[in-house]
């Protein structure tokens, strides 16, 4: 008669899970950490100061109201970023998902090198260009309160090179499907939106969404190109004004209820996107 | 309904390759041919030339009398149907045949036509309850009718099918056949249709189209290229199972011929004798062809029977298929129809018994053993590639 196990399936099973689950929970915890945080400061109207106390005493909007009032900066930064993330969005994806489908699709002289010239440029980090950058933003005037339209064209001007993902993708859709488009009377443009991009609603979803991000929490760009001019910040950079040793105990709860702000249209987006986001990112590879 | 002429057609990949050499065809209005050949041939590749899909390297394509080398896909005036259907997985049924019509802008096309067309072509087809599915919900077979479907709609002037049927089940793919059969006399217009498969080839074309390495190496009719195989390739391409050649001795005593495979000799007679004759073929060493339907079982031994062992039987229910070996290893194949035999024959038909096996003389082909052209049937052509001058006339 074969020997009963010591232990069985079942039970080693529920044990690793139990294991598995308070490992997660540990790991949430220290995730979520620093959100509920900046949330509980965001709603503490005591005193604007940093203080040594995790809940507030009292709790209201005042922090929220401070920031949709008149005399305050947020709304400009709010609305310069938001432009800025839009603008950069649309026009990002419109140009990746065309460099892309033309790099995945056309065959053409050098293409190989060009690929490989981007993939090699693309290991330096942007803002190892930044002095130029700013050397000819300023000579199109395009600095300071100008700033918003500096930061699309940097972003734009670049985007072409974010490309491998959405290659990749467009890879797995069959050359055969644009051949028998063409034949069946489409030009390369109607075969474009008509017949890959349906089929590439996942991959436009994601790049949609990493444009958006991209912008949406640059510090560095925007602050050496704004410098100076509070009307040409983004909002990372304007709520970093507030946290400068004379500023950070009139305004911290400011910044904590901002954070809180800009934290809002990226989950909205996610909320709605999500199913997208996730099929754009392991879509290629559930395809191929 | 067009006239499709190929001139000269090369495609050399990045001055390198050389797929298809000078290709010269002449396809008639109406007519249906078929390009069939291995894999690599280059017939995929001259349709897809034909298509505007890929660029001609050399030599011109003329769709009803005009160029159309730098022409895009869509104005040549083709339909196509692909091997992997390349049907729109986004679009419904419907949409996906509805696509071609929608995209036409001279005349553009109103709804009432669009789906007047749709519908009549998805009726031909048996797919009228489908029109509403996405292509993910519908078989093999229904898909590719779909493909058609989508290529029938408009009035192209010339109808591409690119290995139709190669993705399809075996019985499909007989089913789909005998439809194509009947759907081009529905269709009425010209059709190049590309095939690995002879017995597609066979059935289907008014005229095929034989390459190998990017070469033709016949073109004619079913009938032609089975009967009168212009050299040793093509006799064993067509014909399943294929045509048994091995080298032989011909000889000549007199007026007549004689062949000595393994050891037998056997008398060419009819046609075949007769042709010898006229064109006074020198005797020597030959290879010779018998398709596996020629062979038969001898009696007993004797001067023209071969002393063979069975290796194989291949049972395929109207007939056996004997791979059988001579006495020098050779193996050949036989057809033996299982409609005259008694249980007493076939029991001896199982392999290791031997048997005897002789020729017809009348079906036999005989190639040249170096060029191996056919010695009765192959023309010399006057210079490589000008063979269309007199058609040009």
């Amino acid at each position: 008669m074969a020997r009963k196990p010591s232990m069985g399936l079942k039970a080693s099973r529920a044990i690793g899970n139990t294991f598995g689950h308070i490992l997660l929970v540990l790991i949430s915890i220290i995730w979520i950490a620093p959100f509920v945080f900046i949330v509980l400061q965001s709603l503490r109207v005591e005193t604007t100061a940093q203080v040594g106390y995790l809940l507030p005493k009292k709790i209201g909007f005042d922090n929220f109201m401070f920031l949709f009032s008149p005399d305050c900066n947020f709304m400009t930064w709010y609305f310069n970023t938001f432009i800025i993330s839009l603008a950069v969005a649309v026009l990002q994806t419109i140009m990746i998902l065309m460099m892309a489908y033309t790099l995945s699709r056309f065959r053409f002289k050098s293409r190989k090198a060009l690929m490989n010239i981007m993939l090699i440029l693309g290991m330096f980090p942007g803002f190892l260009t930044m002095v130029v950058l700013y050397q000819v933003l300023k000579l199109l005037n395009l600095t300071q309160g100008n700033a918003v339209g500096g930061l699309i064209l940097v972003s734009v001007a670049s985007s072409g090179m974010g490309y491998y993902v959405c290659k990749g993708f467009f890879d797995t859709i069959p050359k055969s499907l644009d051949e028998a488009a063409r034949v069946d009377g489409a030009t390369r443009f109607q075969v474009f939106y008509k017949i890959i991009m349906p089929l590439a609603k996942p991959i436009i979803i994601y790049t949609i969404l990493t444009a958006f991000m991209g912008p949406w929490g640059d510090f560095i760009f925007a602050r050496y190109i704004a410098f100076g001019e509070p009307s040409g910040y983004n909002v990372a950079v304007g709520l970093w004004s507030w946290l400068t040793q004379d500023q950070i105990n009139n305004h911290y709860t400011h910044f904590c209820a901002g954070g809180v702000l800009v934290a809002v249209p990226v989950i909205v987006l996610f909320m709605f996107l999500q199913k997208y986001y996730v099929e754009g990112v392991t879509g290629g590879a559930v395809k191929g | 309904m067009a006239t499709v002429k190929l001139t000269n057609v090369k495609k050399i990949y990045q001055g390198k390759v050389t797929a298809v050499h000078d290709f010269n065809l002449d396809i008639a209005d109406k007519e249906f041919v078929v390009f069939v050949g291995p894999s690599g041939c280059g017939k995929s590749t001259t349709l897809r030339m034909v298509a505007g899909l890929e660029d001609i390297s050399e030599g011109t394509v003329e769709i009803d009398g005009v160029v159309v080398n730098d022409l895009q896909p869509r104005d040549r005036g083709v339909s196509m149907v692909f091997q992997n259907y390349a049907l729109y997985p986004h679009l419904t049924v419907y949409e996906n045949m509805a696509f071609p019509l929608r995209l036409q802008k001279h005349p553009r096309m109103s709804n009432d036509e669009i789906y007047e067309r749709v519908t009549s072509a998805a009726k031909i087809l048996g797919i009228t309850q489908y029109l509403t599915r996405k292509p993910k919900a519908l078989s093999g077979g229904q898909r590719q009718r779909v493909a058609i479907g989508r290529a029938m709609v408009r009035d192209s002037k010339v109808f591409l099918m690119d290995e139709p049927l190669s993705n399809l089940d075996a019985k499909l793919r007989n089913q789909m056949r005998a439809e194509i059969i009947l759907l081009r006399k529905k269709i009425d217009t010209t059709f190049i249709y590309v095939t690995h498969d002879q017995t597609e080839a066979m059935t289907l074309g008014d005229r095929i189209v034989i390459m190998k390495d990017g070469f033709i190496m016949q073109v004619g009719t079913p009938a032609e290229v089975f009967d009168t195989p212009d050299n040793l390739f093509v006799a064993e391409f067509i014909g399943a199972p294929k045509m048994n050649t091995f080298k032989c001795e011909l000889l000549r005593e007199g007026d007549k011929y004689f062949v000595a495979p393994f050891g037998a000799k056997i008398e060419v007679d009819g046609e075949k004798g007769k042709l010898l004759r006229e064109k006074d073929v020198v005797p020597g060493e030959i290879i010779l062809g018998v398709r596996p339907e020629h062979v038969a079982i001898a009696s007993r031994p004797g001067p023209t029977a071969i002393p063979t062992t069975i290796l194989v039987n291949e049972m395929m229910g109207f007939e056996y298929h004997l791979h059988v070996l001579t006495e020098d290893g050779t193996e050949l194949i036989v057809r033996v129809p299982t409609l005259n035999l008694n249980d007493e024959e076939r029991a001896k038909l199982v392999a290791g018994e031997p048997l005897y096996i002789t020729f017809e003389g009348k079906a036999m082909h005989f190639f040249d053993v170096e060029s191996e052209y056919n010695l009765i049937y192959h023309e010399e052509q006057p210079v490589e590639g000008e063979e269309i001058i007199e058609d040009a006339e």
